[in-house]
């Protein structure tokens, strides 16, 4: 099952809330595994940091520490000055989005439910209309009220990114986002970012594809040996 | 808040109801276990009546354990467990909705169970089942409640359904002793107050602790 050639996203995606991001020397371990050593970053809003380097340097545990799935062993993560502590853990989770590999999607829900589903425990209170509107701008208006179990990897990926225009975070984090998308998707899904970065969003990303964030505006780094360096450039244009 | 604990209720149960998983097995597995003690005790009337809340309360807490066993297998696709937990509701709501799920789940068993129960063994207490329900209700709250928090701390253990009756049978011992006792009383004409009493009691401390508990599990 496939669904048709997308849309590009509607620029309504107005951001009802921006947020600078910082983290200060931040060190992270998995037991005596150090995955990340003094990490220093900070974003404000409309900017796009994109996160390179090789399987297993760490890129993904720093979108997890961002999304506050991980505590930092030491140092500080910041999101509009406030430090995120597990008592601000719920306020940092209703500023951000993570989207990752997996999709949290339910098999035995249709798109519609599976957004709705979302939509209540972010407390946002979306028409059926909305829903509907949502499901259809990422191309799967066809496949509404069909069960996702039988979707494509890709599909899923979509519906999963659907969740941008519902949600309109001032934090999105995402984790290979061009990854089972084709080639109309890629297009989609750079569309949408560069309408969510010039709505005032800030975006952290994790890559490996330089050439398919070179579309977009961006900051790009390097995770290497547990540390974040800036740069190189991934070829596109650096902001 | 509440909504979304509805709202994860609602996709439990729905859910179930497409996959007949949960609710088929439990059926299944309560048929099976009455069918079984009706073959081998073959009780007459008056020892099925004396029988009867034990029977009952053993097929609860097992059919229980077969639910309980499968409360977080939703979340085990495609990463839902991470998109639970990454939501901006506190952990108390996530509890509260995966409890209301189980506990559907649980009372629709519960419902079939009791009628099953009279015919199979063929007694004749019809007038009392509003109170049975009601007593069963009591048990089934507690019984739900602890039993999810045990699933959330088992569901990531290589043989969770036996961590889970390990865990779950020895912390139930005295609401199912109430359970019965309070049953027994209404059936047999004893004493069920103060044993109601106890299982309020229990209730409220599972009930209470459980929400903050799973917090403190679900972190890290």
């Amino acid at each position: 099952m496939e669904g048709g050639s997308l849309p590009l996203p509607s620029t309504d995606a107005t951001r009802d809330a921006t947020l600078t991001v910082a983290i200060q020397e931040l060190h992270f371990n998995f037991g005596r595994h150090r995955v990340l050593q003094g990490v220093e970053l900070t974003l404000g809003p409309g900017d796009c940091g994109a996160l390179f380097g090789a399987n297993g340097s760490g890129k993904s545990t720093l979108l997890g520490i961002l999304a506050t799935r991980y505590r930092p062993r030491r140092g500080r993560y910041l999101l509009d000055g406030r430090e995120v502590t597990p008592d601000l853990g719920h306020w940092a989770r209703s500023q951000l989005l993570f989207i990752g590999h997996a999709t949290h999607l339910y098999g035995h829900l249709t798109p519609l439910e599976n957004l709705r589903f979302f939509a209540d425990l972010r407390g946002l209170r979306p028409t059926d209309r909305t829903l509907a509107e949502t499901v259809a701008q990422v191309g799967l208006g066809a496949f509404a009220r069909r069960p996702v179990r039988g979707f494509s990897a890709g599909m899923r990926k979509r519906l999963a990114l659907s969740r941008v225009l519902l949600a309109r975070p001032a934090l999105l984090l995402l984790d290979e986002p061009y990854s089972a998308l084709d080639g109309p998707g890629v297009e989609w899904l750079n569309g949408l970012l560069r309408d969510y970065l010039i709505g005032g969003g800030t975006l952290v990303m994790a890559s490996h594809d330089p050439g398919r964030v070179a579309a977009l505006p961006h900051r790009p780094f390097q995770l290497r040996e547990g540390r974040l360096q800036a740069g190189p450039a991934a070829g596109g244009e650096g902001c | 808040m509440l909504r979304a604990a509805w709202r994860i209720a609602w996709k439990d149960v729905v859910g179930d109801f497409r996959r007949r998983a949960t609710l088929s097995s439990m059926l299944f597995f309560a048929i099976a276990v009455l069918v079984v003690f009706q073959a081998a005790f073959e009780p007459d009337r008056q020892e099925a009546t004396r029988l009867l809340p034990g029977l009952l309360w053993v097929t609860v807490l097992f059919t229980s354990l077969v639910g309980l066993g499968r409360v977080f297998q939703a979340e085990e696709e495609d990463g839902a467990l991470e998109g639970l937990l990454l939501s901006p509701m506190p952990r108390g709501v996530l509890f509260l909705g995966k409890w209301w799920g189980n506990l559907t789940l649980t009372i629709l068993v519960e419902l079939m169970l009791v009628p099953l129960l009279m015919v199979l063994f063929n007694v004749n207490l019809w007038q009392r089942m509003p109170l049975i329900y009601g007593i069963l209700l009591l048990g089934s709250l507690g019984l739900t409640g602890l039993g999810v928090l045990l699933a959330a701390l088992t569901q990531g253990a290589r043989s969770r359904e036996t961590l889970l009756a390990l865990l779950l049978l020895p912390l139930m011992v005295p609401l199912l002793i109430a359970g019965v006792q309070a049953t027994g009383g209404i059936l047999n004409g004893g004493e069920a107050g103060p044993w109601l009493r106890l299982m309020i009691i229990f209730d409220v401390v599972y009930l209470a602790l459980a929400p903050w508990a799973f917090g403190w599990l679900m972190e890290e």
